[in-house]
Formats: C-alpha cells, sequence, structure tokens
C-alpha cells in the first residue's frame, strides 16, 4: 500500500512557469548547493528537469531523487535574479512541495512548524509575556506585523522598530503571512492566510522580516507592504559608535527581499549613514537559515553557513546585521559556537541604537544590553 | 533500460573503485538530469554518471570503457547549444566538476595553466588578479568551463579584434580513449615539433580524447575599454554599417547586433532603456589606450552616421558598459520570453555579405512562416537566427523551423559561409556537416577518429562518426 499520488502529465506545475526554462545554465554559480555538491540534480536547472519529469510521469512522485531535491533546495531564490528567461523558480519550487510534501511526505520539522505557526492564539500570549510591541490597531495608517515566532525569539525587534517609526500601529491580533506554509507544501493555506492578514492590517504593512515581506507583497501586492528598511529609508538617524571610533558593520542580505523583492540597496544605505559600512563578499548568498531548513537540514544548512562565518570573521567588523529573524537566529548561534567577537544584530536593534538624528539625549548610545547576544 | 542495466556490474564496480563511491551516480532521477544540456529537442538518458578527481582517474575510465565497449560523453557545464553533451547511446557521462583547481598564472610568461573544469570567468578573475587577461568570452562565461571552451573551440564578444578560443590555447594535456596521456604544447610560443594536436583537439567536441588540463596566453589587460551603441531601421542597415565601419580601418574589440524582437525581449530582462522604435542596435565597444579608443569611437560613430544610424550613444563608464555586454550576453535566454522553445542557429558567413545574408534570413523565415530572431557577432559575420515557438509540443512548427534552418545552412555555404561559426557541430548540426566538408573531408574526418578512438566509444553520434 502506498500514499504516493499517480501523477495525473500536467497536473501539477504551471505549464507556463515550467516552460520557461532553457536549460541554459546560467544559474549554477548563482546555487549554492550546486556549490556544495557539482552536480547538476543539485542545480536550478537540473531540478527544473526533475519537476518535468515529475510533471509528465517520466519518474514517480516517489523516486527518492526527486524527495531529495526538494528538499535539498534551500528556496533562496537566488537563481531567479540571474535568469535572462524570467524562470519564476520560487513559484516552482511552492508547487513542487505542495504536490511532494503531502502527508507523511512532509519533514517532521515542517509539521511541527507549521502546527506551531497555526496556534496564533499562543503566539499573542507569547509575544506578550515576552514584551514583543503592541499598541491598538488602526483603520488605515500603517501598521507593523509581527512575525509569528518573531514576537518570541526576538521581541526586542518589534520594540525597536515601534520606537524608530511611533506612528505604526501593532495590534496583537494578527495572525501568520503564510509564507512558512506556502514554502513548506501549503500554498492553499499560505496564501489564505495572507490574504487574511491583509484584511485585518488595513492599509501599509511594515514587516521587520524580509522573508515574510516577499510573500506577503506576492499575494496582497507589492504597494501595501514595506520591509523596514524600505519604510526607514528616508529618515535621519545618528551613528553606532564603539569608543571612539564609528562601528564596522556588514548586511547579511534576506533572501526572498533581495531576490523576491529587488530590495537590497536600502539596508545598505542605512546603515552606511549609521556606521562605516563593509561589504561582505557573498553578503547576497544563503546564510542556510532558509526558513526551516535549518531545522529540516542542519547539516546542510551549516555547509550553506559556515563560509559566510569565515568572511564575518576575516572582515574585521563589529555587527552583522539581518533583516530577517531566521537569519539573525542562525547568524547568532553561528558565531556563538564560534566564540566569535562579531555580533548579530537585528536592522531595527541597530538602527535604535544609533538613535535619531540630533543628539537629543536619547539613551543607550553605543551600548545597548538589547542587541546582541548576551554574552 | 531499468531491466537490462546496460553497463554490467563489474564494470560498475570498478567505477566505484577508481573514483570513489560517492563520485557514481546511478539513480534515475540523478541520471534524468545528465540526459540534455541547453540544446533544445536532444535527449539521451545516460546509464551512469561518474566525475573523477584526476587525469590518471579519466584515464582509467576511458581505458575501462573501451575494453568493455561502453560509450562515454564527457561533460563540462552543459552549457554547450550543439548537443555536444547528449548521451544520445548512452553509456556514461563523464562530468569534469571536479577537476577545477587554477593551477598556475605565470605573469612573467603571460599564461595560465587550469584543470578542465574551471569555469571560463574564474579563469580570467585569476588572470585580472595579475592585470592580465583572457580574451575569448563565450556569452555563457559565468558558467561554462575552460575544458568545454577549447573541446568547442568557444567564441564570444570580443572575437573580432582578439580572435577564438583557438588563438590562445598553448597546450593541453588530455587522456586518450586507449587510456594514454598525452601533452601537447606547452608553455612555448614557438614549437613546431610535430602535427599540431593542440589545434586538431581545439574543437573536437570531446570526440578525440577527454582535456583534463589546459595552457593559455594570456594578454596585458586594457586600460580602458569603452561600450556605444547604434540604432538603425533595420538589421540590413546594420549590417552595412558593419562593413562601413570596417573599412574605415577601424577594428573595434565588439561589433554585435540584435533586431528588434531581441531587442524587446533583453529591454524585458536588463532595463536599460533601449531605443523603444529602432529596427536593429549595433553595440560596439572598443579598448586599449584612452587615446586610441576615444580615435576609434569617433570613426565608428562617423560610420554609423553615414550609414543612417538613427541614433549613436556612447556609454559613459564601465558599470554602463558592463550592463550593456551582460545584456547582449544574455540574448539567448532572454529570448525565452517570446516563447518556451527558442531554437538557435549559428551561421557565418565572409563580413562582406553580412548584410546579404540578413536579407536572405528574413526572406527564408518568411517563406517557412517561423518567427525568427536575429543577433550575432556582426563583426565576424556570425549570426545567431534564433527560431522562437510557443511550446516544445508544437511538431508542426518545429518542422517549420527545421525546414528553414536546412535553406539557412544552404544559403549561408552559398555565400561563401558556413554552418556554424562558433557553437559546434554536436549533434545538431551532424546532418548538415557533409555540405560543408565535402565527402572526402569526412571520410578523412572519421579516419582521425579512428585513430584516436579505435573502439568509437567517446561521444558516438557526433563528430567523426
Amino acid at each position: 500500500m502506498t500514499d504516493a499520488k499517480v501523477s495525473q502529465a500536467g497536473s501539477i506545475f504551471d505549464p507556463d512557469l515550467l516552460g520557461r526554462c532553457i536549460s541554459c545554465g546560467f544559474c549554477l554559480p548563482a546555487c549554492p548547493t550546486y556549490a556544495l555538491t557539482g552536480d547538476e540534480a543539485s542545480s536550478p536547472r537540473g531540478r527544473i528537469t526533475l519537476m518535468r519529469a515529475l510533471d509528465s510521469g517520466t519518474l514517480p512522485p516517489d523516486d527518492p531523487t526527486l524527495a531529495e531535491q526538494a528538499s535539498f533546495c534551500l528556496g533562496c531564490r537566488a537563481c531567479e535574479p540571474v535568469c535572462p528567461a524570467g524562470v519564476q523558480y520560487g513559484e516552482l519550487l511552492e508547487q513542487w512541495r505542495g504536490y511532494q510534501w503531502t502527508g507523511r511526505h512532509r519533514p517532521l520539522a515542517v509539521r511541527f512548524l507549521i502546527f506551531a505557526a497555526e496556534r496564533a492564539r499562543v503566539h499573542r500570549i507569547a509575544g506578550r509575556l515576552r514584551g514583543a510591541a503592541r499598541t491598538p490597531a488602526s483603520a488605515s495608517g500603517p501598521s507593523l506585523m509581527l512575525g509569528c515566532f518573531e514576537r518570541s525569539l526576538f521581541p526586542g525587534v518589534s520594540k525597536s522598530a515601534l520606537a524608530l517609526a511611533p506612528e505604526l500601529a501593532v495590534p496583537g491580533r494578527q495572525g501568520c503571512c503564510g509564507a512558512l506554509h506556502a514554502h513548506n507544501g501549503e500554498p492553499e493555506r499560505g496564501r489564505q492566510l495572507a490574504e487574511q492578514l491583509g484584511a485585518q492590517l488595513p492599509g501599509q504593512i511594515v514587516t521587520t522580516s524580509g522573508g515574510c515581506a516577499a510573500y506577503l507583497a506576492a499575494v496582497i501586492g507589492r504597494d501595501r507592504v514595506a520591509e523596514l528598511s524600505e519604510y526607514l529609508r528616508d529618515k535621519p538617524f545618528g551613528e553606532v559608535r564603539i569608543g571612539d571610533r564609528r562601528a564596522r558593520v556588514a548586511l547579511q542580505d534576506s533572501c526572498h527581499l533581495r531576490n523576491g523583492l529587488g530590495v537590497w540597496r536600502e539596508p545598505r544605505a542605512l546603515l552606511a549613514a549609521i556606521a562605516d559600512y563593509v561589504e561582505l563578499p557573498d553578503a547576497g548568498r544563503c546564510c542556510g537559515a532558509a526558513g526551516t531548513y535549518a531545522l529540516v537540514r542542519p547539516r546542510d544548512s551549516r555547509r550553506v553557513l559556515d563560509p559566510k562565518l569565515d568572511q564575518i570573521e576575516a572582515a574585521g567588523i563589529d555587527y552583522v546585521v539581518a533583516v530577517n529573524p531566521g537569519c539573525l537566529r542562525q547568524l547568532r548561534q553561528g558565531l556563538r559556537r564560534r566564540k566569535s567577537k562579531v555580533r548579530a544584530v537585528h536592522i531595527a536593534d541597530l538602527l535604535r541604537l544609533a538613535g535619531a538624528d540630533e543628539p537629543a539625549g536619547k539613551p543607550g548610545h553605543g551600548t545597548d544590553t538589547r542587541v546582541g547576544p548576551v554574552p | 533500460m531499468l531491466d537490462t542495466p546496460r553497463i554490467p556490474q563489474p564494470v560498475l564496480t570498478e567505477l566505484r573503485a577508481i573514483a570513489g563511491p560517492e563520485n557514481l551516480r546511478l539513480a534515475d532521477g540523478e541520471l534524468a538530469v545528465y540526459a540534455r544540456d541547453a540544446t533544445p529537442l536532444f535527449h539521451g538518458m545516460p546509464d551512469a554518471v561518474v566525475a573523477p578527481a584526476d587525469t590518471e582517474q579519466v584515464a582509467r575510465i576511458l581505458r575501462l570503457a573501451t575494453d568493455r565497449g561502453i560509450p562515454v560523453v564527457p561533460r563540462g557545464a552543459g552549457s554547450n547549444l550543439c548537443a555536444g553533451t547528449v548521451p544520445l547511446a548512452g553509456g556514461i557521462v563523464l562530468s569534469t566538476v571536479r577537476m577545477s583547481r587554477m593551477l598556475e598564472v605565470a605573469p612573467q610568461e603571460m599564461l595560465a595553466r587550469a584543470q578542465t573544469g574551471v569555469t571560463t570567468q574564474a579563469l580570467n578573475d585569476a588572470a585580472a588578479a595579475h592585470g592580465l587577461f583572457y580574451p575569448p568570452d563565450p556569452g555563457s562565461h559565468t558558467v561554462s568551463t575552460i575544458g568545454g571552451n577549447v573541446a568547442t573551440c568557444a567564441g564570444g564578444l570580443r572575437g573580432l579584434k582578439y580572435g577564438v578560443t583557438r588563438n590562445y590555447v598553448l597546450g593541453l594535456t588530455m587522456a586518450l580513449p586507449t587510456g594514454e596521456i598525452i601533452r601537447t604544447g606547452g608553455r612555448l610560443w614557438k614549437d613546431v615539433a610535430g602535427y599540431d594536436l593542440t589545434r586538431l583537439i581545439t574543437g573536437s567536441e570531446g570526440t578525440l580524447g577527454v582535456i583534463t588540463e589546459v595552457t593559455v596566453a594570456l594578454l596585458p589587460q586594457p586600460s580602458t575599454s569603452r561600450t556605444g551603441l547604434a540604432y538603425f531601421d533595420s538589421l540590413t542597415q546594420a549590417g552595412r554599417a558593419v562593413a562601413s565601419i570596417l573599412a574605415a580601418g577601424v577594428i573595434p574589440s565588439t561589433l554585435e547586433f540584435l533586431d528588434r524582437r531581441c531587442m524587446d525581449a533583453v529591454e524585458q530582462y536588463a532595463h536599460l532603456g533601449l531605443h523603444p522604435d529602432a529596427g536593429a542596435l549595433l553595440l560596439f565597444g572598443d579598448d586599449g589606450d584612452e587615446a586610441a579608443v576615444a580615435r576609434s569611437f569617433e570613426r565608428i560613430a562617423a560610420a554609423c552616421a553615414d550609414s543612417g544610424a538613427i541614433a549613436v550613444q556612447t556609454a559613459g563608464d564601465i558599470t554602463e558598459s558592463e550592463a550593456l555586454l551582460t545584456a547582449r550576453r544574455c540574448t539567448l535566454p532572454a529570448l525565452s520570453r517570446l516563447g518556451s522553445l527558442t531554437i538557435l542557429e549559428d551561421a557565418s558567413v565572409p563580413r562582406p555579405r553580412l548584410a546579404e545574408m540578413v536579407e536572405r534570413i528574413d526572406a527564408i523565415a518568411a517563406r517557412h512562416r517561423v518567427t525568427m530572431a536575429t543577433f550575432g557577432h556582426a563583426g565576424d559575420g556570425n549570426l545567431h537566427p534564433t527560431c522562437v515557438l510557443e511550446s516544445a509540443e508544437d511538431t508542426e512548427g518545429i518542422a517549420r523551423a527545421e525546414r528553414a534552418f536546412a535553406d539557412v545552412f544552404r544559403t549561408a555555404i552559398e555565400l561563401g559561409g558556413t554552418i556554424t561559426g562558433e557553437h559546434g557541430v554536436g549533434a545538431a548540426k551532424l546532418p548538415y556537416l557533409e555540405q560543408r566538408l565535402g565527402t572526402e573531408q569526412m571520410a578523412l574526418l572519421r579516419r582521425i577518429k579512428t585513430a584516436f578512438d579505435p573502439a568509437g566509444i567517446l561521444n558516438p553520434g557526433k563528430l567523426g562518426s
């Protein structure tokens, strides 16, 4: 007995999306998993060949290479901006996992995380207990979105965001953006959640998570979503100092923010204004957090992270800045394991540390203990 | 195919022993991704994929394959456009991906040595660290391997002034199908000891042996490089401008043209702000010392204006130049925005016949009712007419495209040209090769092939078959 579905030719993927790829291979150098293996099967081009084989029935749905590659892919979408043919790989991956990751074929860690993400009330209470930001709802003004897991893992981030943009409404009653579901085999549920969130927070939605921003924008419209650094781009800030010098900082891009929404200049401009900015050689490459990936495939996640940690440690910086809570967690844990002196911070926290442009006697210049890991 | 594995167990055991078990792939899904390269419409499932680590391992695999009569298809990045790496007869795909070490850049000798799997870009980056550069720059240079470049004698955007891959290969290490390892040429600028095997192997498309190491000549990096654009009403007119630029005694480093369809596709991808109404654009570039580049730009601009250019732009800075060149390199993949099946060709004609060839291509496209987008290396007389079709299931459309291309090849030969300027013959153009070479040369090619590969295991169905 098997619960593997019988593949109906051409029913799994949007044929227009799947037909776009011409196998030119221009995506190969951009792909972190291809860099690890050198195997065509773990390249975007190879995975699209696999999707086609699944779609046409050439490979059975329970083929082990299909299962392995659907899971080995980080889903970072670094292949999209380099694709001259405009293949929407992220969308294809969602459709692939939507088919592949059903029932018992879904990784355990994914099942657990989706289960957890669905407990909206738990997040609300956890956020309240941990001290995440909260204000009354707003009927039309911009609202701050509270990430499901960010509320309890990094409650200071939303507080910093609110301090930077006090005009934002932060209602406690808000659901998940659905990105987690969409990227892990439940595209319909993901879309539904994003639409619900769009209704709960009317007007512009500001988010401290690049991943949520990209997904939400794809569902409810680009014009309704702003990632925090986009939202703050025209604001003046002070600077972050370490002793008598400006702090040295580097950015780790959020993959979906960069590759999905094309936002990468904005956080750099902000950081260059408040500190001495250092560009890491592979700042735009995935850190290995990749949503659920760090939990589903911890070993591969570390293999992706390790060269990045080398670069971070070699760059002579004080802070490495994340624009997504998953990346923040990944970098922080990695640096902690190495007992590195470099601290990983969320951009909201570092901007708050920089304070407003005029020296208004704001507290916390240079020594905010909420920033970075507790030693 | 599953029931009767074509590679016997003892051979698989030996392949594992040679390359390491983790470097042998046998599962259906793992093999399926090696069934094609960047060429549409050609598929062939391999029976095994093996990734050896060095020349000795390659030689042992080849020797084994010759003994057992198993086909071997060498594969670099699989970015070629002639189905040169499609395992049409099954067998072993030999991936060069693990042989990807830069071995040496020798500035005093102006040469570099690399393992076969180093990407063209990585080779160039290594050279750049010494103020040198490797001129051949095929469109796929970020992904293509140097070994693959040599095997196909890859061209690129700088061919007009700097030539193509064959002009830079000084020496090769190659494993023969019979298991011997040969080293041709070397580090010498002058060396006429023996037949020029280096040149014979360059462009041999993996049919004579497997290239494992390459020594290439480098040049000093020019101090300035600039790129400009001229717009014309039609591609034919742009073709005439090319003739008048060359007649003015200028040899630009780059002279590329694109028709309107290609411009639209590139614009959609790169958002460069290309002219909205022009029928064609000519992309020109030159490098060298600043004063010389400025002089050559003046003459190019004047020649374009005299040939009826609608507008001439000369890009300001290097980033803009790079954006233009990058966009040009992406023309083929960008064209797939117009339809999911793009079949491109690579005919080449003597430069004075370029405008005529462009006109003939238009007529051929109309006669066969196909949508043809044309771009190419205008300065080399090398054209890439590309058929854009809605889908790979459009068998009737594909048949019309094939008839149109047969006419394109015939016309190119009639004008004194060739069926492929730089993409190679592979499986895609083998049926047309005899038209170009004649029966005597075809027979000689087969005899050469047999001398290298008596068992006929290497890349069957390609050159020399």
